[in-house]
């Protein structure tokens, strides 16, 4: 019984699949990148800049993830963007996730002692020089953590992605379990998909913070 | 316009500094100082904690925006565009970093960048300002760390060096960017004890081949015996100027200066 089943519905469920990893890489890597510049701008961009990217942080991070994927998706065509789901869906999810992203970009900058920076001004480092070399570098020890752990928060938020019928690992479940009604071997499968991303997500930023602090380790 | 050399002929001054003050919000930091340093000589800070020893240095070198006064190395007005306009204008960071390229600076607690080797603390700014490549910048970072005794700890991380070889490497990144003078707050006073002579020896290597340097010291030792000139400053005040021998060898004219100097003479170490 099962084995046919998952025989008849494997190849939807593993496009389900790619579309969860396709959205939320691209989603959380678009989020990464957001998240730093609204980090950098909020840091050597002029004061106003500060005020507006707070407002945009305390904005996104105090709604509902849903809410914002369904203002985006059903209130677009409003102002004239017409948007497929899953172009909702990735767009929505960098909005979603580069609030979080900026805070933990925010508190890396915090976390390079101020006096190593001073002492980059005084031998001349272009300040682009002491972000890529002095800042960035260090920044990466205290912030893969974090990271690693939002990283892994959002594999899950996709399954949210369903409400706007993205064809991701979510709906196609659902689909096969309202077509044949089975339910437990489905979402069970659907789960394993899931903690598959979870756990790898993990082994990636393990191995990345043991990289990052090889030169804290005294010989 | 201000940015013409002082007309005084300060006879050979490398940095002249005229009526400086400074300001934290309401707090009056340092008032109205002013002081030459010469070309090749060893000036040492000296005065009770919260003086103003540390502000006046990095007023120097503008890590301090001061408030008021002017600050010329060679001629030249330090971090200000143009003082005739109130609110004055500071230097872009191009030009700034410019100045900066010609004072070197030491700090208390080293900050070296932790991530990088030795070598490479003194090779970065080698590269990235002076534009030299990897292996030229590599060799003369070399030279740099034997100058100060540490050309086989080069490829050492910070975390990986005592104290003493920090303060080291510390000052070879300084002076690998030849500067025209070198500003030290406090180099020794995180140092264990024992720790200390090795980069005092350094410093006063760096003297003798006529490096001008600005040290901010507790060491007295230091100020007696290497200093061409030691000035006293307190609550923000300089409260004199003088030779060693005047400041250390006889009984001090200024009542602050006197129980300054008791403190340490009770402890043996003038
Ligand atoms: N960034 C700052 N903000 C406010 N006050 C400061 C700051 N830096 C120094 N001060 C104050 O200025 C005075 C002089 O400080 P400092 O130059 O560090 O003294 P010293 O180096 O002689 O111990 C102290 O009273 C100190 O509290
Ligand atoms: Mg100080």
């Amino acid at each position: 019984m099962e084995t046919e089943l998952f025989v008849r519905y494997g190849p939807a469920l593993l496009y389900g699949f790619g579309i969860t990893i396709l959205c939320w890489l691209v989603g959380s890597i678009g989020g990464v990148i957001v998240g730093f510049l609204l980090a950098c701008l909020n840091r050597w961009g002029p004061r106003f800049i500060g005020w507006v990217i707070y407002a945009y942080v305390e904005v996104i991070r105090g709604t509902p993830f849903m809410i914002q994927l369904f203002i985006l998706y059903y209130g677009g065509p409003y102002i004239g963007l017409l948007l497929t789901p899953v172009q909702a869906g990735i767009i929505s999810f960098i909005i979603y996730g580069s609030p979080y992203f900026a805070e933990i970009f925010r508190s890396g900058f915090n976390a390079i002692p101020k006096g190593q920076i001073e002492a980059a001004r005084c031998v001349g480092l272009p300040e682009s020089r002491i972000l890529w070399r002095i800042i960035l570098p260090q920044m990466l020890v205290p912030i893969t953590a974090p990271l690693t752990n939002f990283f892994i928060i959002l594999t899950k938020e996709t399954a949210i992605l369903s409400v706007v019928t993205v064809p991701e690992l979510l709906f196609q479940t659902q689909t096969m379990a309202a077509e044949t009604f089975t339910f437990v071997e489905p979402f069970l499968v659907l789960s394993l998909f899931y903690w598959l991303m979870v756990v790898v997500t993990g082994w990636i930023g393990a191995r990345v913070e043991q990289r990052v602090t090889r030169h804290l380790k005294r010989a | 316009m201000s940015n013409e050399p002082m007309t005084t002929k300060a006879d050979d001054a490398i940095i002249t500094v005229r009526n400086l003050s400074k300001y934290f919000d309401d707090f009056e930091a340092l008032r109205d100082i002013t002081l030459d340093v010469k070309r090749s000589e060893v000036l040492c800070l000296i005065g009770p904690s919260g003086s103003g020893k540390s502000t006046l240095l990095r007023c120097l070198n503008f890590l301090e925006q001061y408030d008021g006064g002017e600050v010329h190395l060679d001629g030249e007005l330090i971090g200000w565009k143009d003082i005739s306009h109130n609110p004055r204008k500071p230097l872009s960071s191009e030009a700034l970093r410019k100045q900066r390229q010609h004072i070197g600076m030491v700090f208390q607690h080293f900050h070296l960048w932790p991530h990088m080797s030795a070598l490479d603390n003194v090779a970065e700014a080698l590269m990235s300002v002076r534009k030299l490549t990897k292996k030229e910048a590599r060799e003369k970072a070399m030279t740099a760390l034997t100058k100060v005794h540490l050309e086989d700890k080069a490829q050492n991380y910070p975390a990986n060096l005592s104290g003493g070889q920090q303060q080291r490497v510390a000052i070879a990144r300084a002076i690998a960017m030849e500067p025209r003078v070198m500003l030290f707050d406090e180099p020794t006073s995180a140092l264990d004890p024992e720790l200390v002579g090795e980069v005092l020896s350094v410093m006063k290597d760096l003297a003798a081949e006529g490096m001008t340097m600005v040290v901010v010291t507790h060491e007295m030792g230091f100020a007696a015996h290497v200093a061409d000139r030691v000035a006293f400053l307190d609550s923000g005040r300089l409260v004199t100027c003088v030779p060693p021998q005047e400041m250390f060898g006889r009984e001090p004219d200024d009542a602050r200066v006197r129980s300054f100097l008791q403190t340490y003479r009770e402890r043996n170490v003038v």
